[in-house]
């Protein structure tokens, strides 16, 4: 075993190697990058979606927003809950016989909690305060958005709300879910 | 190269750094001056084979390339599983069911923990004949039988996470096993499974020993494993001389490591055809601890299982403990036992013969435990019984899994559902095959042609009409059977069956006026007469209709005597319980 032949021999048992123990590799890894790809192409956590029922009509007064929260079925994995919180949202009626309108206590920022701060008369998000009027119009603050309105509706004088969530941080207002 | 007879236990001198450097590229100097690579070149790759690369010494690597597979496809897995009594069985059903691809990742890391436990075993017994546990690497083979064991408890471990049946039972004998061990018996199982029943802490104990203590352990014996093995070298087969050893010396980067790749990827290919044929591992239904479940171990645990058949009572020690102790503790004094002159297996008579001995013995108790339960015609029912289950588990399990989870998936059944609203709201008036109360009919076989013809020949029969002691109820129709098979044809075509014949339906139709079926009863779906319209009557809307009222004009009217549900109960629950009704046609 001298001369030319060896080294040739050896490089190609070598690459063979490396050829064969990819493909090993290769069975291994491919199939599981498919599971890790799986979050991107479906929904994992599904919720709200259709009208839920959040309270009496006559319990929105004028120009005093009331935090509800939406229950509903929840889909998330493998999970299907048929009765939980699938988010909240502030009631806001501006005048006395002015239509109810619903905003997201979601801020479009960065997704805190806005707070309604009797005082100032504005929503506050705790966080990165932001502020925003009765009408959810951004006053002040990071948040490149208003708030994110929902859908109302009556029926029967009960409230209900289409809840959905946005993406955050994005001046566009794109449902998720 | 390799021209010269190479010392066997000397690894390859390292690279040779006096090249001038204008010979390798700037960025490989680069790495090298600061990573030292050709010193780690030489610690993974330097190996020589004295004797040369063989199939023989392939085992080891394979083993550990399968390992390598579990590592990889274990932690895509535990990306979407959720160890708890509550989430274990779902979340597996996911895997298996809905994600794409899970029942593939899934089937690797099952059918590949099964591969790895051939791979091992195959590697110890060439161990056992090349006599490679001898002096100097004793503390080697011991190393060896320690991965075996983990090895072992990794797949243990492993069975018990899906929660499902088999798991589960499998599980609990072996942790009784564990508890009947003298002295810390009792404690060890209860640390094992995290209390002195199974539950939560058994699902996050069993979980963190097979993905993260065994993982752990099994890299660190493994390295040392190797560094041993690298530190002794390959032990060449007993028939070559002392000179042809030197002279077919070659370097295992790439001669040997090319034949590990390949057997490795052979092995690999076995297993996906498993996979593929199997469409991945198997998930029975989930764990139901109130259920005689037939139990059966993974295979490489029936020997066990079976040995166990032969001891009875307090004599079930010596199958559990004492053999297999025995067993173990003579496996890891071989080393030190062994004082034959040789490697030659001719000279080492004995050990050859009670290895081939150990094999056919454990063969052999597989095969009888294998072919005991395929004579059983119990076993095979209950196989078929759980198959049907765990399918029908699975099904439902993709609407969505209750949050109890495990068995509550059965909830998801709508008639399940119905059947408990059935046992809340029905069965204190109507029996099905005589279970339940009797102030109203019996549903057994309802809608069958057997139930409407046993209806029309006597309805006033206790499991009819009889015992709703109804004023002036429906008498009996007289006929020739001929006359009675058409009338069953065409009540049983109102139910809107597709297996109804139409010529005769049309046949009993004409004999409605004739027999004075019509003084009763109108056949266009509105009209009010004594007895119910039978236009689609046994239909889904005409059962949902008397669930809400029975008491409509043109149903029972006033002759009705049972409760009104509209209100009390939901629409979907009562169109639930109409469908449990319909399904007791052919329900057994």
């Amino acid at each position: 075993m001298s001369g030319e032949a060896p080294d040739t021999r050896r490089a190609f048992f070598a690459m063979l190697t490396a050829g064969l123990g990819a493909l090993v590799g290769a069975i291994a890894v491919v199939p599981g990058l498919g599971l890790l790809a799986a979050p991107l192409r479906r929904v994992i956590v599904r919720g709200g979606g259709q009208p839920l029922r959040v309270a009496a009509e006559a319990d929105v007064k004028p120009g005093k927003p009331t935090r509800v929260t939406a229950a509903g079925e929840v889909q998330d994995a493998w999970l299907r809950l048929d009765h939980v919180t699938v988010g909240s949202c502030w009631l806001v009626r501006a005048t006395e016989g002015a239509p109810i309108r619903a905003f997201s206590t979601v801020c479009p920022h960065l997704g805190c909690g806005v707070d309604w701060n009797d005082k100032t008369g504005k929503f506050d998000c705790p966080c990165h305060a932001s502020s925003f009027d009765l009408q959810g119009r951004c006053l002040s603050g990071p948040s490149p958005r208003g708030l994110d309105e929902l859908e109302v509706s009556l029926d029967a004088h009960e409230v209900l709300v289409r809840y959905q969530r946005f993406r955050t941080g994005s001046p566009k207002k794109e449902p998720i879910g | 190269m390799n021209s010269g007879p190479v010392p066997v236990l000397q690894p390859r001198p390292p690279a040779d750094r006096s090249r001038p450097v204008a010979t390798r590229p700037a960025w490989q100097a680069w790495l090298e001056e600061r990573l030292g690579l050709p010193l780690l070149e030489n610690a993974i790759l330097g190996g020589q084979m004295p004797g040369g690369a063989s199939l023989w010494h392939t085992l080891g690597s394979v083993a550990a390339g399968l390992f390598v597979v579990e590592a990889v496809t274990g932690i895509f897995l535990s990306l979407f599983y959720a160890p708890s009594v509550q989430t274990a069985w779902a979340s597996v059903a996911y895997i298996q069911d809905r994600l794409p691809l899970g029942w593939f990742v899934r089937g690797l890391h099952s059918f590949g923990s099964s591969a790895l436990v051939v791979v091992a075993g195959l590697h110890l017994l060439q161990v056992l004949l090349f006599g490679a546990y001898r002096r100097p690497r004793e503390m080697n083979w011991i190393l060896g039988l320690v991965l075996f064991a983990l090895t072992a408890l990794f797949a243990l471990s492993g069975y018990l996470l899906p929660w499902d049946q088999k798991g589960y039972w499998a599980k609990l004998v072996e942790a009784t096993i564990t508890g009947s061990a003298p002295v810390v018996g009792a404690a060890l199982q209860q640390v094992v499974q995290g209390g002195t029943a199974f539950g939560n802490l058994t699902v996050t104990h069993a979980f963190a020993a097979h993905a993260l203590l065994l993982p752990a352990a099994f890299v660190v014996l493994t390295a040392l494993h190797v560094y041993l093995y690298r530190q002794h070298g390959p032990t060449p087969k007993w028939s070559l001389t002392p000179e042809q050893i030197a002279a077919r010396t070659q370097p295992a980067f790439p001669y040997q490591s090319v034949r590990n790749a390949a057997v490795c990827l052979f092995v690999l290919s076995v297993v996906l055809w498993f996979v593929a044929s199997h469409h991945g591992a198997a998930l029975e239904s989930p764990a139901d601890p109130t259920s005689s479940y037939l139990a059966r171990p993974e295979w490489y645990a029936l020997p066990l299982f079976q040995l166990r058949m032969y001891f009875e009572g307090p004599l079930e020690i010596v199958a559990t403990m004492i053999i297999p102790g025995i067993f173990s503790a003579l496996l890891l004094a071989l080393p030190f036992l062994d004082r034959a002159p040789s490697n030659r297996p001719s000279d080492r008579k004995r050990v050859m013969a009670a290895a081939a001995a150990s094999v056919v013995a454990l063969g052999a108790l597989a095969a009888l435990a294998l072919a005991k339960d395929a004579r059983d015609p119990a076993y095979a029912k209950a196989r078929a019984e759980e198959e049907t289950r765990a399918r029908e588990a699975r099904r439902l399990a993709e609407k969505g899994m209750p949050a109890e989870g495990g068995l509550a998936v059965f909830r998801n059944d709508p008639l399940n559902h119905a059947r408990d609203l059935w046992d809340q709201r029905c069965s204190g008036c109507h029996g099905l095959a005589g279970l339940g109360g009797d102030k109203g009919p019996d549903f057994k076989g309802y809608d069958s042609r057997a139930w409407i013809r046993g209806f029309l020949e006597n309805p006033e029969a206790p499991l009819f009409m009889g015992t709703a002691k109804i004023d002036r109820g429906m008498k009996s129709v007289q006929g020739s059977p001929e006359e009675l098979d058409a009338l069953t044809e065409m009540v049983y075509a109102q139910t809107g069956a597709p297996d109804a014949d139409p010529a005769k339906a049309a046949r009993g139709h004409d004999l409605v006026d004739q027999k004075d079926c019509d003084s009763c009863h109108e056949l266009d779906g509105d009209g009010e007469n004594a007895g119910p319209n039978l236009k689609g009557r046994g239909s889904l809307a005409w059962v949902e209709a008397v669930i809400a009222d029975a008491g409509q004009g043109r149903l029972y009217g006033e002759k009705n005597k049972m409760p009104k549900f509209a209100g009390k109960l939901t629409p979907a629950e009562i169109e639930d319980l109409a469908r449990f009704v319909l399904a007791q046609k052919t329900a057994i």
